[in-house]
């Protein structure tokens, strides 16, 4: 939570671990308050401070907040699973999505099945739209859209992604 | 530092510090050449140093997977500057929520179209049970027995029995039995008691009283409703009369008038008899005989 007024008596949980005085137009204080002093660290371990400070000031101002506390979650899923991270995370749900699809699909089947048994004269709903996932495994990890791991090759960069 | 002429190409990672690349760099086996790209996104975000440290972390078995989830995360930083991956996870989150709602409403839908597939098999049983009943009590009819206690309530239930007598027997019939009494007979029975196949207005008396008068002498007349029935069945209804009424037969002092009525009887007994299901049992015909025997004697 970014802090709205910055005192240099109290330096933000950045500068006080890298031990540097908190100067009124860091970069850090806003986002990493004296409260959270782990947020910064975890995201120095993975990150490291520069790496963050480049972000940060990549994206707009208003945006600064959300890339913080996602690098922070990002950072904080490293370190708790070194090998996959947050990939982990999304492995998991995108084979729970898929499950749900093949449920969703064996249910539809049956309504369909019963509607037509019944003579049901009214039209069944289509089945929701749902997108597209790819089945690209590597062992026990699922990379949901493949194209992912390849550089992205827009012309302009991204709003940060839709929620 | 610049690569020497003929030396292997140096991994994109190594390429791009412009050292030299060793046979045990770490990161070569990741990063080629041509993905020049790629390693960009994870220097960006991770820091060579730092992926670097990750590797050395782990288990050489487990630094294929741990890169590829570092690429990966790398890439949709790039995509995604703002929010990255974890973007991506509430996308998937409300994916799930989407299909779970989705999910509880065709299986709403779906138990909907099984209570209904479930009730019409239900009374698809009940008829069919109902018929198959109606068509034992028929066959017992036909046979000249009285049909079972618990028939009658089923006849009954069976709120919709048309009284429509296709088969409605005229005075002509009556002289001229049809060739096939049997058939003929139980069709009238048929058509008289029950049709199942036909749905019309409840007669809540008819099968059960036609049924009785033909069955039980002393009965009523029928409703008006079954006028049809009654048209025809008045074509017969004096001789249930005179072979029921036995008092009258039997007090009368009037010999003439009892055989009169003797004559009249037997032969209404034998045309009825004729009209009637020819299997008529033998029990009846030795009822019916058995007035005629007490009023001979008279």
């Amino acid at each position: 939570m970014a802090s709205s007024s910055h005192s240099s008596n109290f330096p933000c949980a950045a500068c006080k671990f890298l031990r540097r005085k908190c100067m009124p137009d860091c970069v850090f204080a806003p986002y990493f308050p004296p409260e959270e002093p782990q947020k910064f660290i975890n995201v120095h371990k993975i990150f490291g401070a520069s790496n963050v400070s480049k972000l940060i000031n990549e994206v707009a101002p208003h945006q600064r907040e959300d890339a913080v506390n996602s690098l922070a979650y990002e950072a904080e899923a490293r370190l708790k699973d070194p090998v996959y991270g947050c990939v982990g995370a999304i492995s998991i749900l995108q084979r729970q999505v898929l499950r749900l699809q093949r449920e969703l699909d064996a249910i539809h089947a049956d309504l369909i099945r019963y509607a037509t048994a019944t003579c049901n004269c009214n039209e069944m709903p289509p089945p929701m739209g749902r997108t597209c996932f790819h089945h690209n495994t590597s062992g026990n990890i699922y990379y949901p859209n493949p194209h992912w791991n390849e550089p992205y090759e827009g012309n302009g960069r991204s709003d940060g992604g839709s929620l | 530092m610049t690569l020497k002429g003929g030396a292997t190409s140096a991994c994109a990672a190594c390429k791009y510090q412009r050292r030299k690349c060793i046979p045990e760099c770490l990161l070569a086996p990741y990063f080629p050449a041509d993905q020049t790209k790629v390693f960009q996104n994870a220097h960006k975000l991770f820091g060579v140093s730092n992926i670097v440290k990750i590797l050395r972390s782990l288990d050489p078995s487990q630094h294929a997977e741990a890169m590829r989830s570092i690429k990966y995360q790398a890439n949709v930083r790039d995509r995604f500057p703002v929010y990255g991956c974890l973007g991506v996870i509430r996308q998937l989150y409300y994916q799930i929520q989407m299909l779970e709602e989705e999910m509880h409403t065709v299986l709403t839908q779906l138990e909907m179209y099984r209570q209904h597939h479930h009730h019409q098999q239900q009374q698809h049983q009940h008829q069919h049970q109902i018929s198959s009943m109606a068509d034992d009590v028929i066959s017992q009819l036909e046979l000249g027995m009285a049909p079972s206690n618990n028939a009658l309530p089923l006849f009954n239930q069976v709120t919709h029995q048309p009284y429509t007598m296709q088969n409605t027997y005229s005075s002509s019939d009556i002289d001229s039995p049809p060739k096939d009494n049997v058939e003929n007979n139980s069709l009238w029975i048929q058509h008289l008691f029950l049709d199942t196949n036909n749905h019309g207005t409840s007669n809540n008396d008819s099968p059960i009283a036609i049924q009785s008068q033909l069955l039980v002498p002393n009965s009523e007349p029928l409703a008006d409703t079954q006028h049809q029935v009654v048209q025809d069945y008045d074509e017969i209804h004096p001789f249930f009369d005179s072979i029921d009424d036995r008092q009258s037969y039997i007090d009368t002092k009037d010999a003439e008038d009892s055989s009169r009525a003797k004559c009249s009887s037997e032969e209404s007994l034998k045309e009825t008899t004729q009209l009637m299901v020819g299997n008529v049992g033998s029990k009846d015909l030795k009822n019916a005989a058995a007035c005629f025997s007490l009023t001979s004697v008279n």
